[in-house]
């Protein structure tokens, strides 16, 4: 197991958003969260990589044990120069180049020298078929292709683990393919990933599990077609028929 | 009637002057904007008790004129001096320079102003490029360096080319401490030939001039560095 969390607990202002989440992340596994929104699956993406801090709970990372409710300085940067993320919003540094949105992780979180960082945002985006736009900055580039750079951004950091935040959430219909697909070819490359997203189509053929989470807790968790044709949980089947409703 | 020949020839004596109205401009701004950054640090840190201090000092700042914090600093700082020297320390306050004076009230001045303005500009860059910068591996040091404050500079430019211009004109009020700039400079020269519209004119030109020069510099550089981020279009 790469990571493993357990009884992750976190309130805002007196509300429990998350209520004790144990959650386990194989090697090479496409885990997706799917779930009604406000039900917390952002904020549990957060707590894995400390954007929020949860209140209480333990996280077993390689071969790193940290206190969530208590971490050192040293194991929050730890884990985020072992994980990355990718956001819904892309957050492609406004004040950066497309080139530099994906060499300045290397140089000024890893440590690489600027060359060879180059050398590796250069070819990431040759490999996107972006390459003539390295010089864009984000406000130049369309929404999808923000988004693939936003993955390239997080994947050449080379990460134990990538945790998507509902990735095509803010993209146009016809664009959501392309980054779909980014996707796919990323999990087909044994990429461990923790995607939180509503595309049901990417959660039944690319997932390895599905977690469905409701209420602050993973309430049910499986491979996808047990849990799209076999859920168990009431609130499981409620959620998919609502989803079924709507097409 | 308007003695142009009058006016011509003062213009250069009061032109004389521009100097120590830069020296004073240019000498706040830089006082104000390295504690200003500190206010910031302190308040957005939300430091107990200095945070709640220094909020109140900035909104006590803002809502006096400058001439009555000039006159406050020209006679409280003596006092302060006088204070310090009981406490044991090193001070000399009767040889206190009055350009020293005009530091620390325009430098306070600019302060308040510029940490209201780089608190602004802070709010005004989306929360998740820090974010972003934490995610690939950044401290929270280089996030700030590399991704905040370049971003919060060019939201800051328009408001400090404000705070920077009512500076330039605000130094107009040293003369009241008897430092001889721009202004002094006209009221001397005016007593002297009682042609007030003549020379006062003149240094309504001067200051116009000025900042316009400033104005078009800031802007230009606003305008580079928006083209260069390609920031708000």
């Amino acid at each position: 197991m790469l990571l493993e969390v357990k009884d992750l607990q976190k309130q805002f202002n007196g509300h429990q958003v998350l209520d004790g989440v144990d959650l386990q992340i194989h090697q090479g596994e496409v885990l997706v969260i799917i779930g009604p929104s406000g039900s917390g699956k952002t904020t549990l993406l957060r707590n894995l990589n400390f954007l929020e801090h949860a209140d209480s709970g333990t996280m077993h990372f390689a071969d790193q044990t940290i206190d969530l409710g208590k971490p050192s300085k040293q194991q929050v940067q730890w884990v985020r120069r072992h994980t990355a993320m990718v956001f819904q919003n892309y957050n492609l540094f406004k004040n950066k180049t497309a080139q530099q949105n994906i060499a300045e992780g290397l140089i000024y979180g890893h440590g690489v020298d600027a060359k060879t960082a180059n050398q590796k945002a250069a070819q990431a985006l040759k490999n996107l078929g972006l390459y003539d736009r390295r010089h864009y900055f984000p406000t130049q580039l369309s929404g999808g292709q923000q988004q693939r750079i936003g993955i390239a951004r997080a994947t050449v950091l080379k990460p134990e683990v990538v945790l998507f935040d509902e990735p095509t959430s803010a993209l146009d219909p016809e664009l959501v393919g392309t980054v779909l697909k980014d996707m796919q070819r990323l999990a087909e490359n044994g990429q461990t990933m923790v995607v939180v997203t509503h595309q049901m189509w990417f959660a039944r053929n690319v997932a390895s599990r599905v977690a469905f989470f409701a209420d602050g807790q993973i309430q049910e968790i499986g491979k996808p077609a047990d849990i799209f044709d076999h859920p168990q949980k009431q609130r499981t089947k409620q959620f998919l028929n609502a989803l079924a409703d709507n097409y | 009637m308007f003695d142009i020949n009058f006016a011509r020839d003062s213009f250069s004596q009061i032109l004389a002057a521009t100097p120590l109205t830069l020296l004073i401009t240019f000498g706040a701004t830089i006082i104000g904007l390295l504690l200003a950054i500190l206010v910031v640090i302190a308040r957005e840190k939300k430091i107990p008790g200095l945070s709640q201090v220094l909020a109140v000092l900035v909104s006590f700042i803002r809502g006096t004129p400058i001439l009555v914090q000039l006159y406050v600093v020209y006679y409280g700082l003596p006092q302060l001096l006088v204070l310090m020297k009981g406490w044991g320390w090193n001070t000399n306050p009767d040889g206190l320079p009055a350009i020293v004076i005009a530091f620390s009230a325009y430098g306070l001045n600019a302060m308040a102003n510029l940490s209201e303005s780089i608190r602004a500009a802070y709010h005004a860059v989306d929360p998740g490029q820090y974010e972003a910068a934490l995610t690939v591996g950044m401290s929270p040091v280089k996030g700030i360096t590399q991704i905040v404050i370049p971003q919060l500079t060019v939201n800051l430019i328009p408001n400090f080319t404000n705070i920077f211009l009512d500076l330039i004109k605000d130094t107009a009020l040293v003369y009241n401490i008897g430092l001889v700039e721009i202004m002094g400079q006209a009221n001397i020269i005016s007593s002297i030939g009682f042609k007030y519209l003549e020379t006062y004119t003149d240094a309504l030109v001067i200051y116009i001039i000025l900042c316009w020069i400033f104005a078009r510099i800031l802007r230009l550089i606003e305008a580079r560095l928006r083209q260069r981020y390609v920031i708000a279009q």
